[in-house]
C-alpha cells in the first residue's frame, strides 16, 4: 500500500514524459499531473481511515530485501509521525500542481519533476531503513534543484547552486551519522527499529548526533545554517516555494524527531539545552531579519526560519507533549507558509512586484486584490498565533510543553512570536492598506483559479484551529512512544486518549535532571 | 459661489478650459465614447433620481416629524415581503439621497436658506408643530424647553422637499436625454450640455413650494408667495453643496480637523463630486458607493459593453461607474456655468467677453484641484 506513494508519482512522471512534444494540447502534462496528484491524495485519505492511531508499531509495513550483504533493505512503514506529513506532502503537491502557471515553459519536464519530488519526500517519510531514508532525502534534491534552476527568477542559477551545495552537505552529514551509528553499534543492518535498541557510549553518540544535527539544521534551516533558504525562496516560482516551505523543510524536523530523538536519545538530552538556545536565537534572528526585509517573499521566508525554530524548541524539550507540539507546529507551519507563499505569488503575478515600498492599498475592494488581501490577513493572523487558527494551537502547545523544561529559551521564543505580528503587520499595512497607488490602478482580473487553492488552505487553517484534536490524535501515541519505555507504552495502549498525560508524567519522572540543565 | 483672487489669465493652469467654454465646448472632451458613457450613465442616474425624488417628497409629506421613521424608505408600502426585500437589501440606497440633502442643508446658501431663518418661516413652522403635536403634552413641553429643536427638524423637512423637487426635474431631463440619444438626436458632448441647459432654463422659474397635511388640514411651510424657484434656490445651492464643497470624507484619507487639515471656512471646502477620488469607491462607508451601487442596476447594455472591454472587465464596475459619472457631472456643471454666465459665452462684444472671462476665471480657480484634467486624460 505504501509503495503507491513512491510508485504512483514515478508512473505519472513517466506517463507525462511520454506525451509527444508536438502535441498541440499543452495542457495534457498538467492534467496527468493533477490526476496523479489527486489519486495520491485520495489514497492518503483512504490510508488515514485504515490507520489505527492507538498503535505504536509501524503500520502497513512493506519489506523487500535489497542489498542484504550491506544490511540495506526496502523497508517502509507508517506511524503517527509520518502520516500527517505524508498527507501534507500529497496535499501540497496537488496544490502546487494546480497553482502552477498553465502556460509554463517545458510543461512535461516541470510536472514530471514535481511528481518526482513528491516521490522523494514521501519515500523519506515512509523509509524504515536509514539508508533508504538517505536515498530519498538525496533524491528530492535533484528535482528541486532543476525546479529552481530552470523555472526560477533572475538569480536562479546562483540560488539553485547554493541550495544544492547546502543540502548536499546536509545529506553527507546525515549519511555520516548513519554510517557511524551502524559502525559503532556493530549492527548488521540499517533497519530503524533494531538500531533503536543499540547501546553505544555517550561520547560517540554525541559526535554522531552532532553530525546528524548539523545536517538536519541546514535542511530546516536553523540559524546560522539558513542562508540558502531566502535565496531559494526568492528565486523559486510560487508552487516550488509552496513545496519548499510546506514540505521540504519538514524533512529536517522529521529527521530530528525520528533519528535525533529516536536513535540518540541520551545524547539528545545532553545537547537539548543547547538546541533550545539555538532555537531561541534562530526564532529571534528570523523575526528581526523579517522586519528588515523589503521583499514580501523574503519576509515570509525569514518568518519560516523563525517558525521552524519552534519545532526545534519543542523537539529539544522532548516530552511526549512537546513532540506532539513539534508535529503540530510542522503541520501548522506547512499550511500557513504554503498559504502565504501562494498569496505572495498571486500578488506578484498580478502586480509584477513584491516590493513592500512599491505596493500599496491592495485591499481596494474594486481595483485591488480584496479576497487575496483578506486571505493574507487571515494567514498572517494564523502565523502570529491568533486564537481560532492552527498557528495558535501549535505555538501554544510548543510553549506550554517547552516552558517547564527550558523557561528562558521559551520566553525568548515567545518574544519571537510577538515579533511575528510586528513584521507581518508592517507588511500588511504597507502593501494592503492606504490608497491604491496610481500605477497599480489597472491590475488584471483575479480569477477563482488563483483563489481556490488559497481558500482551501485557509479552511484547513481555521478548521484545525477550531478542532485541533483532528490532527493531534494521529501523532500523540507515537510521540509518546518515541521517548518513553515500552512498559509505559502498554499503559498508553490501554488508554490511548490519556497518552499525553501519562507520557508527560512519566517522562518527567524518568528525566528529572533535565529541568536543571539549562 | 465664492470669489477667489484672479490669476494672470495667460498663466492660468486651466486657460485651455476657459477657451474651450468660450468656443461653446464643454469641460469634457467630445468623443463618441464620452457621449455614449455620459448618456448611458445619466440614463441610469435618471432612474435612480426618480426613486430618490419620490422618496424625498414622500418623507417630507408623510413622515413629517415622525420621531422614529422606521418605514421612511418604504414609500407607504409596508408589507412583509417588502420588509424581507429591505433586509435582503433588494432596494434603492435612499440613504444617499439623504446624504446629499444633509450636505445641502449643512452648507446652506441662497434664498431658501435665508427664508428658513425668517420670522415668517418660524411662524409657519410653529403652526404646523402645534397641529402635529396637538394632544401630546410631552412633545409640546419638549418644544417649550428646547424651542430650537423641532423648528430645525422642519427645516430639514423643507430641504427633503426641495431636493426632491429638484431631482424630479433632473430625472426627467436625463431620461429625455437618453431617449433623444437613442433616436440619434444627441451625437456630441455639446449636444448633451445644450439639452441639460435647455431643461434647466425651461424649469428655471418653476416654483419650489412645500406644505404638509396634518389631520386633514394643509399647513404651508414654503408657500408660493415666498417666491423660491427651481434654478436659483435648488439647482445652484445643490451644485455648490454636492458638486463643489461636499463633506470632508473622501474615503481612504482621514482628516484631523483639530490640526486644521480642514479649511476653517466652509466655502473653501473641495470635497464634492467634482473632486472625488473614484478609486476608494466600493470600500465600506465611502458615500458615493451607495449611488454607484444603485446605478449599476440600471446601466444600459452599451455601457456594460464599454466596461467589459476594460482590463478588469466588470470587476471594478463601481469605480468605472464613478469615473463615468464624474464625466457626466462635468457636463452638468458646464450647463450650469453656461446658464449662469452674465452674457452668452460666444459673445463677440469685448466688454461682455471681459465680463464673461472674469466669471469663468472665478469658476476655473475652483477647478484647479478638481478632477477636470483626470477625466480628459
Amino acid at each position: 500500500m505504501l509503495s503507491a506513494f513512491i510508485l504512483l508519482p514515478v508512473l505519472g512522471a513517466i506517463l507525462i514524459s511520454l506525451v509527444p512534444n508536438t502535441n498541440p494540447n499543452q495542457n495534457r502534462p498538467r492534467i496527468i499531473a493533477l490526476l496523479f496528484g489527486g489519486v495520491i491524495l485520495l489514497w492518503n485519505v483512504i490510508l488515514g481511515f485504515q490507520f489505527d492511531p492507538s498503535q505504536t508499531a509501524m503500520q502497513f509495513t512493506e519489506y523487500i530485501p535489497w542489498i542484504s550483504w550491506l544490511g540495506f533493505n526496502y523497508h517502509l512503514g507508517l506511524d503517527g509521525l509520518s502520516l500527517p506529513l505524508l498527507f501534507l506532502n500529497s496535499f501540497l503537491t496537488l496544490i502546487a500542481i494546480y497553482s502552477s502557471n498553465v502556460n509554463i515553459q517545458r510543461p512535461r519536464f516541470y510536472y514530471a519533476l514535481i511528481l518526482l519530488l513528491s516521490t522523494g519526500v514521501a519515500g523519506a517519510f515512509l523509509a524504515q531503513d536509514l539508508l533508504l531514508f538517505f536515498l530519498f532525502y538525496e533524491l528530492e534534491i535533484i528535482p528541486l534543484y532543476f525546479l529552481i534552476a530552470i523555472w526560477g527568477g533572475g538569480r536562479r542559477t546562483y540560488a539553485a547552486m547554493k541550495f544544492l551545495i547546502y543540502t548536499a552537505l546536509s545529506g553527507i552529514l546525515v549519511l555520516a551519522a548513519f554510517l557511524g551509528l551502524v559502525w559503532f553499534s556493530g549492527a548488521s543492518t540499517f533497519d530503524y527499529e533494531p538500531l533503536r535498541e543499540q547501546v553505544i557510549p555517550l561520547g560517540i553518540q554525541l559526535w554522531l548526533l552532532a553530525a546528524l544535527l548539523v545536517g538536519l539544521l541546514i535542511k530546516i534551516p536553523i540559524f546560522p545554517f539558513h542562508t540558502w533558504l531566502p535565496d531559494a525562496h526568492v528565486e523559486a516560482s510560487t508552487p516550488v516555494s509552496v513545496l519548499l516551505a510546506g514540505v521540504l523543510l519538514k524533512l529536517g524536523t522529521y529527521g530530528l524527531l525520528r533519528f535525533g530523538v529516536g536513535l540518540f536519545f541520551e545524547a539528545w538530552i545532553t545537547l537539548a539545552p543547547w538546541l533550545a538556545t539555538l532555537a531561541a536565537i534562530s526564532a529571534l534572528y528570523g523575526a528581526f531579519a523579517a522586519i528588515a526585509q523589503q521583499d514580501m517573499k523574503k519576509v515570509v521566508a525569514y518568518s519560516s526560519i523563525a517558525h521552524m525554530a519552534y519545532v526545534l524548541l519543542a523537539a529539544s524539550a522532548s516530552t511526549p507533549l512537546a513532540l506532539t507540539a513539534a508535529m503540530f507546529q510542522m503541520i501548522s507551519h506547512g499550511l500557513i507558509s504554503a498559504l502565504l507563499f501562494l498569496l505572495v505569488g498571486v500578488v506578484y503575478k498580478k502586480t509584477g512586484t513584491r516590493d513592500v515600498n512599491v505596493l500599496r492599498g491592495l485591499l481596494n475592494p474594486e481595483k485591488g486584490l480584496p479576497i487575496i488581501g483578506s486571505l493574507m490577513i487571515l494567514g498572517v493572523m494564523a502565523s502570529a498565533g491568533i486564537p481560532g487558527m492552527v498557528g495558535f494551537i501549535a505555538e501554544f502547545l510548543v510553549f506550554r510543553a517547552a516552558f517547564p523544561i527550558f523557561p528562558l529559551q521559551t520566553l525568548v521564543c515567545l518574544v519571537g512570536t510577538g515579533l511575528t505580528a510586528v513584521y507581518f503587520l508592517l507588511m500588511i499595512n504597507k502593501v494592503f492598506f492606504g490608497r491604491l497607488t496610481e500605477s497599480l490602478s489597472q491590475l488584471p482580473q483575479v480569477d477563482w483559479g488563483d483563489r481556490i487553492p488559497a481558500i482551501i488552505l485557509a479552511l484547513f487553517i481555521v478548521i484545525l484551529g477550531l478542532q485541533p484534536s483532528w490532527m493531534v490524535r494521529w501523532s500523540e501515541t507515537d510521540a509518546t512512544a518515541l521517548v518513553v519505555s515500552p512498559s509505559l507504552l502498554s499503559q498508553v495502549a490501554q488508554a490511548p486518549d490519556q497518552a499525553l498525560s501519562l507520557g508527560d508524567e512519566l517522562s518527567m519522572n524518568v528525566l528529572p535532571s533535565r529541568s536543571g540543565n539549562n | 459661489m465664492v470669489n477667489t483672487p484672479t490669476k494672470s489669465l495667460a498663466q492660468h493652469p486651466l486657460i485651455d478650459y476657459i477657451e474651450r467654454l468660450e468656443r461653446g465646448e464643454a469641460l469634457l472632451q467630445d468623443s463618441p465614447q464620452n457621449v455614449m458613457e455620459v448618456v448611458g450613465i445619466l440614463k441610469s442616474y435618471g432612474v435612480v433620481l426618480d426613486a430618490y425624488s419620490r422618496n424625498l417628497i414622500y418623507t417630507s409629506q408623510h413622515q413629517f416629524l415622525v420621531l422614529f421613521p422606521f418605514f421612511k424608505y418604504f414609500n407607504g408600502d409596508v408589507s412583509p415581503s417588502r420588509l424581507l426585500k429591505h433586509w435582503w437589501h433588494d432596494r434603492i440606497n435612499f440613504e444617499y439621497a439623504e446624504y446629499c440633502m444633509k450636505a445641502m442643508f449643512w452648507h446652506g446658501g441662497g434664498p431658501l436658506d435665508e427664508y428658513l431663518d425668517t420670522p415668517e418661516f418660524r411662524q409657519r413652522a410653529k403652526e404646523a408643530l402645534k397641529a402635529r403635536w396637538r394632544g401630546n403634552p410631552f412633545m409640546l413641553t419638549l418644544n417649550k424647553i428646547f424651542p430650537e429643536f423641532l423648528p430645525e427638524q422642519v427645516r430639514v423637512m423643507a430641504y427633503y422637499s426641495a431636493l426632491g423637487q429638484f431631482w424630479r426635474v433632473m430625472s426627467d431631463i436625463f431620461i429625455e436625454l437618453s431617449d433623444r440619444y437613442d433616436q440619434g438626436e444627441i451625437q456630441h458632448i455639446p449636444d448633451v450640455v445644450q439639452h441639460i441647459l435647455n431643461g434647466l432654463v425651461a424649469d428655471a422659474n418653476r416654483p419650489i413650494t412645500y406644505q404638509v397635511e396634518i389631520r386633514g388640514q394643509t399647513y404651508p411651510i414654503i408657500p408660493p408667495e415666498v417666491g423660491l424657484t427651481f434654478l436659483m434656490d435648488t439647482a445652484v445651492p445643490y451644485v455648490e453643496a454636492v458638486f463643489f464643497r461636499g463633506t470632508p470624507f473622501p474615503g481612504t484619507i482621514s482628516y484631523n480637523a483639530q490640526a486644521y487639515q480642514i479649511p476653517g471656512d466652509q466655502a473653501s471646502f473641495t470635497y464634492g463630486a467634482l473632486y472625488a477620488d473614484p478609486l476608494p469607491v466600493g470600500g465600506s462607508g465611502i458615500p458615493p458607493t451607495l449611488l454607484m451601487q444603485d446605478m449599476r442596476h440600471y446601466l444600459p447594455d452599451y455601457l456594460h459593453k464599454i466596461y467589459q472591454a476594460t482590463p478588469r472587465q466588470e470587476d471594478d464596475l463601481l469605480v468605472q461607474i464613478c469615473a463615468t459619472f464624474q464625466k457626466s457631472m462635468f457636463c452638468v456643471t458646464t450647463a450650469a456655468i453656461t446658464g449662469l454666465a452674465p452674457h452668452p459665452l460666444n459673445t463677440t462684444d469685448p466688454a461682455e467677453k471681459a465680463a464673461n472671462r472674469e466669471y469663468l476665471v472665478n469658476w476655473m480657480n475652483r477647478f484647479i484641484t478638481s478632477r477636470v484634467e483626470s477625466i480628459n486624460r
